[in-house]
């Protein structure tokens, strides 16, 4: 059957007409979405992280296979059975922390070591050497005032420090602190200032005082509980979302390529499952790598000695944290050289090591674990899943952070990642489904 | 185990999906019955068959898709019409047209070479898509419904391997006819 030329002109106007109206609608929506994403931009964050932990939570629902129970009840079960094993890990960790009177005494404990280890690096007063002389008097100098600022945070205020002699005649019905926590918490007393920079002289800083740093004004305290309740209530939409996307059984796939235009049909679903693959792969790989990284820590810090339950929190804290390149190392290097600092009668397991280097030990062990981590777990693990330029790694970081602090940081590589593959993969397809 | 799931599909579940499914669903199970592929499922496969097919609508003359393009879907004619054409640089043939039932593409099922011909809506078109990686991944999840369509692929791939080297036989007694 030919079409008329009134039916062809007739068709020709009706194709025009579409691509204006779709031409406006996409302009339209693509004006309002903005709009909208500026404005709830707050919601973005618990939004993606509640998105993420669907993510993680797709294999293990695609691995839990029982032919015969639908798929609504199949993820109640998995929901039960993750949630009662995060209630146990949390019980457990939350087991390890320390309590009330273990804080007051690891705070006594860690000002008086931090002191003790500063004025041994200074050495007795008179250095004659010509060289050690001045460089002590320098470091004196610079690291005076921060030493100062530490003090002024680890000093007990006046209704910690109550406490503090209570728990030491012992108070509930607990055994009575140690004299040598005591003898610390006394020579804390006499801690003197070091020398200071004239700008960043701050006299209440070593003042023990309830009133300099731990009061403030109650309409400050009402505004900053309800900022907490705001944010609180925005982070509902995490669990939330997990959840939905738990039960989702590819509706949303389905739902976002039934809107892609036919001729486009096949090539989105290359480009959505690479896409898929690839974050897939990165993300795994990391948690994998993150694991590894803490696994090799808590056990280097047992072969040093550290106690199994310390050990392991911090090849747990430091594993977790190794998700953001770089500053994972740093932070291993922090937590444990802090516990370094206030560790007594500690036991090397490795024969022939002095248990008063510990610090210098852990400085090693985080080296170590560091190397291995760049060059035995991420070529392994992740292969060529993250193949950016450090400088890129680097600029994302500090991007993430400056947008969105240390969530910012811990999404700023998935997020490069993301983009990367996705505009890697679209060129791909787009050029083998000869559209460009 | 398999006489075990019957009895469970048959007592427990299938009330329960018959509730839970929308009336689009259930034309698609019954269309999907049609469907040589799919025609000996139970209705717990043809569910989860149903769960990962792709509807796409074509108007008249629209291409679903084209020659020497990469594969990645086969297509199932729920209604309409399509037209199956290789083309070449002066003209193009029309291998086959198909109708509401019939399938096309299949071989996007194995691996992602390039089609070999065009597919073109003749009118208007409603197509159900299986994907190949959401079949891959049904070999994972379901590998019972997968191996059966696997199974139907090779005889299907089979069957026109027969048919191709019978056509070349015949044809070579016919030009051995011809040249004496």
């Amino acid at each position: 059957m030919k079409k008329g030329p009134d039916l062809v002109k007739k068709e020709q106007e009706r194709k025009k007409r579409r691509q204006v109206f779709t031409s406006t609608f996409l302009l339209l929506t693509l004006i309002v979405s903005s709009l909208l994403i500026w404005k709830l931009r707050s919601l973005l964050l618990p939004i993606l992280v509640g998105a993420l932990l669907g993510y993680l939570f797709r294999p293990l629902k695609d691995r839990f296979r029982v032919s015969w129970l639908p798929h609504e009840l199949r993820v109640l079960v998995l929901f039960a059975i993750v949630g009662f094993s995060l209630f146990l890990a949390g019980h457990s960790i939350r087991q390890q922390m320390p309590d009330e009177r273990q804080k007051l005494e690891l705070q006594v404990r860690l000002k008086y070591k931090l002191n003790e280890k500063f004025q041994q690096v200074l050495g007795p007063e008179g250095e004659t050497s010509q060289w050690l002389g001045p460089l002590k008097a320098m470091i004196a100098r610079e690291a005076g005032p921060a030493m100062n600022q530490l003090n002024g945070w680890l000093n007990l205020s006046k209704s910690e420090t109550e406490l503090f002699l209570k728990y030491r005649e012992g108070y509930l019905g607990q055994e009575p602190i140690q004299d040598r926590y005591f003898d610390y918490f006394q020579a804390n007393q006499t801690t003197a200032a070091y020398i200071e920079k004239p700008e960043q002289r701050s006299p209440s800083a070593l003042v023990p005082s309830d009133t300099a740093t731990f009061s403030e004004s109650p309409e400050k305290s009402a505004t900053k509980t309800s900022a907490l309740k705001e944010e609180l209530s925005v982070w509902i939409l995490a669990p939330l979302i997990f959840i939905f996307l738990g039960f989702d059984n590819g509706q949303m796939r389905r739902y976002f390529i039934g809107l892609v235009p036919n001729r486009y049909f096949e090539l989105s679903l290359m480009v959505v499952d690479m896409l898929d693959e690839a974050i897939g792969r990165y993300l795994r790989g990391t948690i994998l790598e993150c694991g590894l990284v803490g696994l090799t820590l808590a056990a280097g810090m047992i072969l040093l000695g550290i106690p199994v339950s310390v050990a392991i929190l911090i090849g747990l804290i430091s594993g977790m944290v190794n998700a953001i390149p770089f500053l994972g190392t740093v932070f291993g290097l922090i937590i444990g050289l802090g516990y370094a600092l206030i560790a007594e009668g500690v036991v090397p397991l490795i024969p022939g090591l002095d248990p008063n280097n510990l610090a210098l030990y852990v400085i090693i062990l985080v080296g170590l674990a560091h190397l291995l981590d760049n060059m035995v777990y991420q070529p392994f693990v992740l292969g060529n899943a993250v193949n950016l330029h450090p400088l890129v790694v680097i600029i994302a970081i500090i991007g993430g952070s400056l947008l969105m602090g240390i969530l910012g940081m811990l999404l700023a590589i998935p997020t490069v990642v993301v983009v990367k593959t996705a505009v890697e993969t679209l060129f791909k397809e787009l050029k083998a489904y000869r559209i460009i | 185990m398999s006489t075990k799931r019957s009895i469970a599909d048959k007592v427990l579940w299938q009330r329960l999906r018959h509730w839970n499914r929308s009336s689009k669903d259930l034309d698609r199970i019954d269309f999907l019955k049609t469907v040589p592929f799919f025609n000996s499922l139970t209705p717990w496969q043809l569910n989860h068959v149903c769960g990962i097919l792709f509807e796409r609508s074509y108007e008249t003359n629209e291409l679903i898709f084209e020659q020497m393009q990469p594969g990645a879907a086969l297509f199932l004619i729920v209604d309409g019409k399509v037209a199956v054409e290789v083309y070449n640089e002066k003209y193009t043939t029309s291998l086959a047209e198909l109708e509401s039932g019939s399938f096309f593409g299949e071989m996007a099922l194995l691996d992602e070479s390039p089609r070999s011909a065009s597919a073109r809506a003749v009118e208007p078109t409603r197509t159900l898509a299986l994907y190949r990686n959401d079949l891959n991944r049904l070999s994972h999840t379901d590998p019972e419904t997968a191996c059966h369509i696997y199974r139907v692929l090779a005889q299907i791939v089979g069957d026109r391997l027969r048919a191709t080297n019978e056509m070349i036989t015949s044809g070579e007694i016919h030009l051995e006819k011809l040249t004496g």
